[in-house]
């Protein structure tokens, strides 16, 4: 093991030394390695040669520049010498200007920073393995069904459970629920709330994650009567069990029942999401798997391990046949009903991929903005150093000495930004680890690993070469003839202006695609604020809390519980209404069925619907009207009834889509609808009895889909969310929530408490995020591409210094001279707009799936962006312009 | 003449009856300083190509038939063994220092 180590250290020793001693060193080392494995040392051995073998190294080279130099060749001793020279003068030569170095550090520091920040997100979603054994075998086995529009829908238990039997090519399939619980705990009779998420038995296994205490799940612990275990993440046996070696066997309490503790995860593992710290077995009941509905509700998320050597393509050949055979022998639920496989890893990072991708490509013309940049302040330096260098040639330096020289400033420069950038992009990292909407699913986490330091270091290497070999390249193209006291090329040669004036264009056109893609994101932002989402957000705060057996057995305890929590806070002052519903809007997936309405025929079917449960005070809390027919009444609620039994008279509310899609021209209100395609004696009728206000469900910029509205007098649950509507800012509601939630049972937790704003914001959140990166970067870009012109024209000012005084001296007035300077100026700065905004129009169609109410070719926001970086241009031509214009003529006259 | 490392100086002693290569050397301190009590390989590499072009070490031309043919043997140059005697003259005068001063009474080294 160390003997790799210490033949690698050794193989950098300079080549004289090996070839003198580089084969009895090893002989001896390979016998010192065999006596001190045989004494049992070999590990204090092999540290001890690793460090020798450095130091070794280490003085072979460094004595290289000691007068006696002893073993290292010659050669290489005056290279190694020259190297250190150069490093010593290019620092001197960059402390002379500090200025220049600063300035040419933080410019770079920052492109390196954003590409480093963003390659750690990109890193992390895309190239670092997942956390699980031999992750390139896992796929996502998804269900397919193009009548309900399904490209990757979560599965049926009894469909996979039998891929699981029937396709060969999967070693192993499992799943897990998307949705998580926060799940209610106590620990010494007090409360806690966990999240959790239900699992088929082998899902472990077949991730391949073993647990670091006890055991995970075995397969028939998937079924009910069998599934009274959790295993638990190593954050919460850490925060809430004291980190006890001995939890195994130990049960965790929840309110109904106490589950055993079969084992704790390792630190880290937290999958299908970042929260999860408990797991616990799905619990299918034995007696379901003959129904139909064990193959038509689909809500487990499939995954499988592939045999090993089976290729994706096999694995899904397989797949299709049975997926067509369960379509044969299921027609019922199956008919239309298809499979795929994705690699588990796409499946994972498929809502990020786009927006990663926008903000890679920005990234990268940032850092391009800034290299140009630095290309420009070093040639700006290479034609103020003219007289220096041609000095030097003078005195007999040769040309590639100079040039390597200016390379090592190159080198000196991209290292120091490298370095201040690696360190940004450390906070900025850290900054977008706590910000990030982008979904880290529990496999993914941000983290500055060898691929983003790599990535740094290439691209502050690139940067280096770039711009240091352009200045350098320049540099003693002509002879030491050139006279030392030619005054003009002491502010660069009319070449160097040239070709800053064509970085300047390229530095515009930069800067304009950035501050577009800005401006349509923030554009795209204003305009989502602005939608009205059909429900009033401000002033309610909403509650998530559940009411559990066995202190609350029946439907009337629960019922009566929320009831009498809305009484006593509508008691309350300040506090308008009160209200339940199962699930928020704008706040993540919610339940979809099929329905059929009663005197359909036989082949019309409603898909996709959404479904929620809610009370009269849901609707009145949040200010949807009502727009034809009645409200829930009070009425509606039956007598006593066990969990999940029909009521005899259900009735629900529909949006105001479902209504124009299934009932146009005629009033959906009296008629009956059922949640199967095919409704059969066990069938519950629901009667529509009103129709309210359309919300948007799933974001802002999505319309509302069909939605129906169950009572939730009736079609109950124990886990609901209050909505409270209150005078003033929502958050000062939650003192008088949690304080009457406490007084009426402390027993029961706050599973969440948000108020509706923050959930309408965060329903933003990944627009957010990739316009607050896209804004930092317009900005930037925007300075970047200033501080460019400027730099430009003020070269070109300063270089015309006489020819300005000598105007200025024959008559011309100031204001000519500076629309002379500016004219030159803008010239460049037009070109650069002119290629920006055709180069825009394409670019920006990537940004098209993120935006919302504007085209990517928005013709507001192009012309905004021209006339603010015209404005900024015009202010960095004007200000070197008119400081030429306001020297004396004299002393311009003597500048030379 | 520069005082010699205690390095430096235990290699000469290692030659100072035989030409050694460096596994000789090394099994030659430990014998008389005990186990780990060597150099890192390194680290006698590194003193070894300084004595080599200080002239205090030179290549061996005698090695027995049978070895292993990567092997250097390193004999003492007589500039070495000026070098070490010299060095051995010095400590043993210190040496002596020690002992008239009641250093060395109760000693256990």
């Amino acid at each position: 093991m160390s003997g790799r180590w210490v033949r690698w250290i050794l193989r950098m020793a300079p080549r004289s030394f090996k070839e003198r001693y580089g084969d009895e060193l090893r002989a001896t080392y390979e016998a010192r390695a065999e006596s001190a494995a045989r004494r049992n040392q070999a590990w204090a051995f092999g540290l001890r040669e690793t460090l020798g073998a450095a130091w070794l190294v280490g003085w072979l080279w460094l004595g290289a520049d000691r007068p006696k130099g002893h073993g290292v060749g010659a050669g290489e001793a005056r290279v190694l010498a020259a190297t250190a020279q150069d490093a010593r003068y290019a620092m001197r030569a960059l402390r002379r200007n500090p200025g220049f170095a600063l300035a040419a550090i933080c410019v770079l520091a920052l492109g390196i920073a954003a590409t480093s920040a963003i390659f750690s997100v990109v890193n992390a979603y895309f190239l670092r393995p997942l956390p699980f054994a031999e992750p390139e075998r896992l796929v996502t086995v998804v269900e397919t069904n193009p009548e309900f529009g399904w490209v990757d829908e979560t599965a049926a238990p009894a469909n996979l459970l039998d891929w699981r039997d029937q396709v060969g090519a999967f070693a192993d399939v499992s799943g897990y629920t998307e949705f998580t619980d926060e799940v209610t705990a106590f620990q010494d009779g007090e409360p806690f709330i966990v999240t959790g998420t239900e699992v088929l038995g082998n899902f472990f296994s077949a991730l391949g994650v073993p647990a670091a205490l006890g055991r995970t799940f075995r397969m028939e612990e998937t079924w009910l009567g069998q599934d009274d275990v959790v295993v638990l993440g190593h954050d919460l046996w850490v925060s809430h069990f004291g980190a006890d070696p001995e939890i195994v066997g130990r049960t965790i309490e929840f309110a109904n029942h106490s589950p055993e503790i079969v084992g704790v995860m390792p630190p880290g593992f937290s999958f299908p999401d970042g929260d999860v710290q408990l797991w616990y077995p799905i619990g299918f009941d034995p007696e379901d798997v003959v129904e139909p509905s064990f193959r038509r509700a689909h809500y487990v998320r499939a995954f499988a391990r592939l045999a090993s050597g089976v290729t994706h393509a096999e694995a899904d050949a397989q797949l299709q046949v049975v997926a067509r055979r369960l379509q044969e022998q299921y027609p019922a639920t199956n008919a239309v009903m298809g499979a795929g496989i994705i690699p588990m890893r796409d499946f994972l990072t498929r809502d990020v991929r786009s927006p990663l991708g926008i903000l890679l490509g920005a990234v990268m013309f940032l850092l391009m903005l800034a290299c140009t940049n630095v290309v420009n302040l070093m040639l700006v330096r290479a034609g103020e150093r003219t007289r220096e260098v041609t000095l030097r040639r003078v005195l007999g330096a040769s040309r590639p000495r100079i040039v390597r020289q200016m390379l090592m400033e190159s080198a000196v420069l991209a290292i120091g930004g490298g370095a201040l950038g690696l360190g940004l992009g450390w906070v900025a990292v850290r900054a977008l680890a706590l910000s990030t909407p982008l979904g880290i699913d529990g496999a993914t986490s941000l983290a500055l690993d060898w691929r983003v330091l790599l990535v740094t270091f290439a691209a502050a290497g690139l940067c280096g070469l770039v711009f240091g070999a352009a200045p350098a390249l320049q540099v003693g193209v002509e002879g030491p003839d050139r006279p030392l006291s030619d005054g003009a090329r002491s502010t660069g040669g009319r070449v160097g202006l040239r070709t800053a004036g064509a970085l300047v264009s390229v530095q515009v056109a930069l800067a304009l695609l950035l501050v577009v893609g800005a401006g349509l994101m923030i554009r795209t932002f204003l305009l989502l604020g602005q939608v009205d989402p059909g429900f009033r957000t401000d002033g309610v705060l909403a509650v998530q809390f559940a009411v559990q057996a066995p202190r609350y057995a029946t439907r009337d305890d629960v019922l009566g519980f929320y009831d009498r929590f809305a009484e006593a806070l509508e008691a309350r002052p300040r506090i308008e209404r009160v209200g339940t519903v199962g699930r928020l809007p704008l706040d993540g997936p919610s339940w979809s069925s099929q329905f059929k309405a009663d005197e359909w025929p036989p082949d019309r079917v409603g898909v996709e619907i959404l479904h929620r449960r809610a009370d009269r005070g849901y609707f009145e809390a949040l200010e949807i009207p009502l727009l034809a027919g009645r409200m829930f009444e009070p009425g509606d609620r039956l007598g006593p009834q066990p969990l999940s039994s029909p009521p005899s008279r259900a009735v629900v509310l529909v949006n105001e889509t479902f209504a124009r899609e299934y009932f146009s021209g005629e009033d959906p209100v009296g008629k009956r609808i059922a949640y199967d395609a095919e409704p059969g004696p066990r069938s519950i009728w629901y009667e529509i009895v009103g129709i309210v206000g359309d919300q948007r469900q799933e974001s802002l910029a999505m319309p509302a889909r069909p939605e129906v509205f169950e009572n939730r007098d009736q079609d109950w649950g124990r886990n609901n969310w209050v909505v409270v509507r209150g005078e003033g800012r929502a958050g000062d509601l939650a003192g008088a929530v949690r304080g009457v939630l406490a007084e009426m049972d402390p027993m029961i937790p706050i599973a969440r408490i948000r108020p509706l704003d923050t959930v309408r914001t965060e329903s933003m959140g990944g627009e957010q995020f990739v316009l607050a990166l896209l804004g930092a970067f317009g900005l930037v870009a925007l300075v970047l591409a200033a501080v460019g012109i400027y730099g430009v024209t003020s070269r070109a000012a300063r270089r015309r210094t006489r020819e300005i005084g000598i105007r200025m001296a024959l008559g011309a007035r100031g204001r000519d001279v500076v629309r002379m300077m500016l004219l030159r100026g803008l010239a460049v700065v037009g070109l650069g707009l002119a290629v920006g905004v055709v180069a825009a129009l394409f670019a920006t169609r990537a940004l098209a799936s993120l935006l919302y109410g504007v085209e990517p070719t928005d013709p507001v926001t192009l012309v905004s962006v021209v006339a603010l970086l015209g404005g900024v241009a015009i202010a960095a031509c004007y200000i070197p312009a008119r400081r030429a214009t306001a020297v004396d003529p004299l002393t311009s006259l003597r500048s030379e | 003449m520069n005082a010699i490392t205690p390095l430096t100086y235990a290699i000469l002693l290692a030659l100072a009856d035989a030409p050694r290569h460096g596994y000789g050397i090394i099994k030659e301190l430990e014998s008389r300083a005990g186990i780990g009590s060597a150099p890192s390989t390194g680290a006698l590499y590194l003193a070894l190509q300084r004595m080599e072009a200080d002239g205090l070490i030179a290549e061996s031309n005698e090695r027995p038939e049978s070895d292993d043919r990567r092997r250097r043997y390193w004999a003492m140059t007589p500039a070495g063994r000026e070098v070490a005697e010299a060095e051995s003259h010095r400590l043993a005068a210190l040496v002596a220092t020690a002992r008239e001063k009641d250093l060395l009474a109760g000693g256990s080294a």
